[in-house]
């Protein structure tokens, strides 16, 4: 009842944040010069960068906590936050390309920061990809969890690769660039839409966790089934391996 | 009014990936609950 | 045994187990020349065209053909369950991973050094001038390739699909070192020719990074 509780009231307080956060987006933060209305995509495009890239930081966190410990939850927490991270940063390759074509006549660019995020995205797709084709589950935590590290130490390199590849042979670069200054109204208005979307981010990462830890707890208590079952028989009726995921 | 459109598209965009996300795991935890709860009480009710 | 010895008695056998079969390196370099071949088809370069695009050719067909050498690394062990055997061997995983590194390192190597002189051939592009330098450029760059694709080599060797996971893994990984490899083979192909420091530099750095994490996690990919 307690969790209920937190549950709910979390809930309540990122429920008031995004709709504080739309209406700052949509009305407080001021309009810029050049492009207009359609900047305020931004307000959504950033934040969700951002909260993909906590999300993959969570998970590296989670994946080399399980290959220390050999706890389960730790797996359960790298696949949820590996996935939530994925979805964020569908919503950044989404929202991009509509503010990006309007504006610059260009669907998409490969300068550092996209071309980086993109393949980002593509990393970890395939490490849920590699969780899909192993069947044991904590042969897929540790290889996952393995593969996920590499990943991520992938990551500054990634970026410094690009960086130093389009100093030399450079491409448009939306956004302003790394080094464009920002008003301070906007900057405060997306920092409130940072912490709202982190906060959905959140929620929804708990969730996919559950849906983990719950799928875990299935298994159990059917092997239990099982054994009882069969205790009481002459022969088992069916083989009590779980079904592959 | 400039570039309404896009602005409107990419709200829906957001909002509509969001939904399909959340929706699909709420109903996938929900199945799992009722899962769980039945699975159980096959436990403590015995064959 | 101390790691080092044990890690070239895993080359040697793997050596050995190469020469008496002949399937891979064989197979890889046909694989390769076909793609560099296709590229011709594709583009249809003139020469200052092959100049340029040639080190990213170069490097694709490498990447595309080490995808298919590095799988059986790992792979092969499961049939007759070897990797069990190896195992039990008083030795430590790294020793493992890392004679197989070496194995295919040397593997890619010789398909490096047939494909060079190939694509030079094909598509005039002179490269006797810069051997020494280009010998070590295309080094690193293997070498990050090797280090990397063994470890995947050894991820998916328990998975399903493997043939087509190990590469959905590791070129999306490789995507830093593809680029420092090209830019730093490109630099030397250019008319005044020049290593690039800095790409050598990061090829270096990506390298060591790879090669450390391999080290700490190798017992994760070797284990039961």
């Amino acid at each position: 009842m307690r969790k209920f509780k937190i549950h709910a009231a979390a809930s309540l307080l990122v429920g008031a944040l995004v709709i504080l956060s739309g209406y700052a987006a949509l009305f407080i933060a001021p309009e810029e010069r050049t492009m207009g209305l359609i900047q305020r995509i931004f307000y959504m495009h950033l934040p969700a960068w951002i909260s993909m890239f906590t999300a993959f930081t969570v998970a590296v966190v989670a994946n080399i906590a399980y290959l220390r410990s050999r706890r389960l939850k730790w797996d359960w927490l790298g696949v949820a936050s590996v996935e939530v991270g994925i979805v964020c940063g569908t919503i950044g390759l989404i929202t991009g390309p509509i503010w990006a074509h309007p504006v610059w006549g260009v669907w998409w660019t490969w300068d550092a920061r996209l071309t980086t995020t993109f393949i980002l995205w593509l990393l970890y797709i395939s490490y849920l990809l590699l969780r899909h084709l192993v069947d044991s589950p904590e042969r897929r935590a540790q290889l996952s969890a393995v593969y996920g590290i590499f990943a991520y130490l992938d990551v500054p390199l990634v970026y410094v690769s690009n960086r130093l590849w389009r100093t030399t042979h450079p491409q448009p670069v939306f956004f302003g660039g790394a080094n464009s200054g920002i008003d301070p109204t906007m900057s405060k208005v997306a920092s409130l839409c940072i912490y709202a979307f982190l906060g959905v981010m959140i929620l929804v990462l708990v969730q996919r966790y559950t849906v983990e830890r719950l799928s875990h707890e299935i298994e159990d208590l059917r092997v239990q089934l099982d054994s009882r079952d069969s205790d009481q028989s002459v022969a088992p009726r069916y083989s009590s391996e779980g079904r592959a995921r | 009014m400039k570039n309404l459109n896009s602005l409107f598209a990419a709200w829906i965009a957001v909002w509509a990936v969001f939904f399909v996300y959340e929706i699909a795991l709420a109903r996938r935890l929900a199945r799992l609950r009722e899962e769980v709860d039945s699975l159980k009480q096959r436990l403590r009710g015995g064959s | 045994m101390s790691d080092a010895r044990a890690a070239l008695i895993i080359l040697a056998k793997e050596l050995r187990l190469e020469l008496r079969t002949r399937e891979l390196v064989g197979a890889t370099i046909v694989f390769a020349l076909v793609v560099v071949v296709l590229f011709n088809f594709a583009f249809d370069p003139t020469a200052s065209e092959a100049r340029r695009f040639g080190p990213g050719l170069l490097w694709i067909a490498f990447l595309f053909a080490g995808s298919l050498l590095l799988n059986p690394s790992f792979a092969r062990e499961n049939q007759n369950d070897t990797l069990d055997a190896l195992r039990l061997a008083p030795v430590s995983p790294f020793a493992i991973v890392a004679g197989k590194m070496l194995a295919n390192f040397l593997f890619m190597s010789l398909v490096e050094f047939v494909l060079i002189p190939v694509f030079s051939v094909l598509y005039n592009v002179s490269l006797l001038s810069v051997v020494g330098r280009l010998i070590l450029v295309v080094a690193l760059g293997t070498a990050g390739l090797v280090v990397t694709g063994t470890v995947f080599s050894a991820i998916s060797a328990h998975a399903r699909m493997r043939e087509l996971l190990l590469p959905l893994l590791l070129l999306p990984l490789l995507a830093p070192l593809l680029i420092a490899s090209v830019e730093a083979t490109a630099s030397l192909m250019q008319d005044p020719s020049a290593l690039d420091r800095t790409w050598v530099t990061f090829l270096a750095g990506f390298d060591i990074v790879f090669l450390t994490a391999s080290w700490l996690l190798s017992g994760f990919l070797v284990e039961e």
